[in-house]
């Protein structure tokens, strides 16, 4: 008896990987990788599909978790001890720019990849039925992903931080009956002060990184339990996306053929429980369309993890994540400017706040909601949804020029410049 | 368990549960509303009469208010925090109005919106002589722009 080897099968209690059995243990005997089938549909491979942008953002998450729990270790959350701490992190700390610099791009890069991988399930209409609700869940998750930058923002503690988060939060408080008290909840009191930082702190640190690990596992499910990834759209034949987009309704409860049951062989759940699964299944035919997980999917998902990493650790040897001046409640910087994915609400925020920083996000979260609800038409070929793609489009475009008006054409007094001004420093 | 009793019991079980859950919930926001706020008071002394001068306003940072004296009318004190979204808005001497750097509001000398996304004037807090002689503001007690403090010197 070799006690090693032993020990490894006490571990590992796969089959060898060179067999068919042995695949598929690997996948559905580990818990880490038990979430992906045994086998996947060689379509849902490519990245022409996904771009891969729902687990780029999952390993920027990643990302930002490792570099966040390092940043801890230095980070004190009171003012104005915080920004001491930045100016440590940046200066004394071995590693601690190249950290926070990693941190910061790698939250900017989530919020932009959040951002593509809801256009990419529009488009390719992978949001309709039977996956609604996990788009819903998706929502979700990117108000998480913004939650989590905007109370960020505040930590270091500079006047960049200070500012925005003096005017995100008045935005708040614009909002009906509840604003102030939110306002008031949000902050600890009624300026941005050291309660303010404490609870951005707990929030950020805490809370909405849990939720969001919650809802990630909770969405990953869902892809899973929804018959995995979508069918890519070119992939589609014109007569028959209709029928592949309604195996979730509901079936009068057609009862299945019964066959005897045979005693020398287990039965697992799904093979003795009547009615139809909601997912599209696998026919026979389509079975040689497949391929194993070990290693096409995982290697593939490797590739986009390594590159993810390494993309964020380039950008962060050449950038450094900007430090202004301690934060002044006296002195507004001129032009005070939120972050820049909230630029677009500022830049609406800048002609009515009820308006502007109420009504038109709240709308625009419910609207986002709907979309699996209200649009009704089952195909997902594009050819069928034109108005549906332009009216998305519209949305995208709209969002994209605010932010764009909001970060170069904005000068001091929120006057409109010539976007030069910023890179001359001119005025 | 008869029919009946199950239903009453499990309203009643219904009900005490979303009670606690709603007992609960107001607890939670109890909590996170802070008992005391460790703020700067909203009543403070700024001084003596004579520390100010005529002309352009003195602005003082960390109360954000501006004082304006004027030799027949006397003192005055406006909000620094522009009524938008909180940003410190600065007093220009060449057009005699605020600027709000954030979202480029104008409000004039009274406090009054002269364009920008501002929905309210500025606005203006009771200044009085304390009994020491110094000039003391009160920022829980606002006044119209017209008040003043007429101190004789
Ligand atoms: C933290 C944020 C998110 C993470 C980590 C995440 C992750 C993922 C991953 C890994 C997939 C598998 C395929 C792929 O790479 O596209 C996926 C699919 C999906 N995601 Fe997300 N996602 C997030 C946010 C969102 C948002 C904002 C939406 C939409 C509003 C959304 C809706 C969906 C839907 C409907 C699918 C299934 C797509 C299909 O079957 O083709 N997710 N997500
Ligand atoms: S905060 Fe002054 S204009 Fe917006």
């Amino acid at each position: 008896m070799n006690p090693l080897r032993d020990a490894w099968q006490s571990i590992v209690r796969r089959d060898p990987l060179s067999t068919d059995k042995g695949k598929s243990e690997l996948v559905f005997l580990n818990v880490w990788l038990h979430i992906h089938p045994a086998k996947v549909k060689k379509e849902n491979l490519k990245v022409k599909h996904t771009f891969y942008l729902g687990f780029i953002t999952f390993f920027l998450f990643l990302v930002l978790v490792t570099s966040g729990v390092a940043l801890m270790f230095y980070y004190r959350p009171d003012a104005p001890q915080a920004y001491q701490d930045m100016k440590d992190l940046q200066f004394v700390v071995y590693l601690g720019s190249f950290l926070r610099n990693m941190h910061r791009w790698a939250a900017h890069g989530m919020v932009i990849c959040v951002f593509l991988h809801m256009c990419r399930v529009f488009y390719t209409g992978s949001y309709k039925r039977p996956r609604q609700f996990n788009w819903v869940i998706g929502v979700v998750l990117f108000l998480l992903t913004l939650g989590l930058s905007f109370t960020g923002y505040l930590l270091p503690w500079d006047q960049l931080a200070f500012w925005a988060i003096t005017v995100g939060t008045n935005i708040g408080s614009y909002a009906p009956l509840v604003g102030a008290r939110i306002r008031e909840l949000l902050l600890g009191g009624h300026t941005v002060g050291e309660s303010a930082l404490l609870r951005f702190y707990v929030l950020h640190v805490a809370v909405l990184p849990v939720l969001m690990t919650l809802l990630t596992m909770v969405h990953f499910w869902r892809v899973r339990k929804d018959g995995g990834l979508s069918r890519p759209v070119w992939k589609l034949k014109e007569e028959k996306s209709a029928q592949l987009v309604t195996i979730g309704a509901p079936v009068a409860s057609a009862a299945l053929a019964a066959v005897p049951a045979s005693k020398d062989k287990t039965y697992g759940l799904m093979e003795v429980v009547t009615g139809k699964p909601i997912f599209e299944t696998v026919s026979m035919e389509e079975e040689e369309d497949t391929v194993f997980s070990y290693p096409y999917a995982f290697f593939r998902e490797g590739i986009a993890l390594l590159v993810t990493v390494t993309t964020v650790m380039a950008v962060s040897l050449f950038w450094k994540a900007p430090l202004e001046e301690l934060a002044n409640p006296a002195k507004t910087p001129n032009p005070a400017k939120a972050p820049w994915y909230f630029l677009g609400l500022q830049e609406l925020v800048s002609h009515s706040a009820l308006l502007g920083g109420v009504i038109v996000p709240t709308l625009a979260v419910l609207a986002l909601i709907a979309i699996p609800y209200i649009d009704s038409n089952p195909s997902r070929r594009p050819a069928d949804r034109k108005w549906a793609i332009r009216a998305f489009t519209l949305f995208v475009v709209v969002n994209v020029v605010l932010i764009i008006v909001g970060t170069f054409f904005r000068g001091p007094g929120w006057a409109m410049v010539p976007p030069w001004v910023h890179i001359t420093g001119a005025e | 368990m008869k029919r009946r009793s199950f239903v009453s019991w499990g309203t009643a079980g219904l009900v005490a549960l979303c009670s606690a859950i709603s007992v609960s919930l107001g607890a939670v926001v109890r909590f996170l509303t802070p008992s005391v706020f460790y703020e700067p008071p909203q009543t403070f002394k700024i001084g003596n009469p004579a520390d100010f001068s005529y002309g352009p306003p003195t602005f003082l940072a960390d109360e954000k208010i501006f004082v304006f004296r004027d030799p027949e009318k006397g003192f005055a004190v406006a909000n620094a925090v522009c009524t938008h979204l909180g940003c410190t808005v600065g007093y220009f001497q060449s057009d005699e109005s605020f600027h709000c750097p954030c979202h480029g509001s104008v409000f004039k000398a009274d406090g009054t919106v002269q364009h920008g996304p501002a929905p309210r004037p500025l606005e203006w807090f009771e200044v009085t002589l304390a009994r020491d002689g110094q000039l003391r503001v009160d920022k829980d007690h606002t006044v119209p722009a017209s008040y003043r403090l007429v101190v004789s010197s």
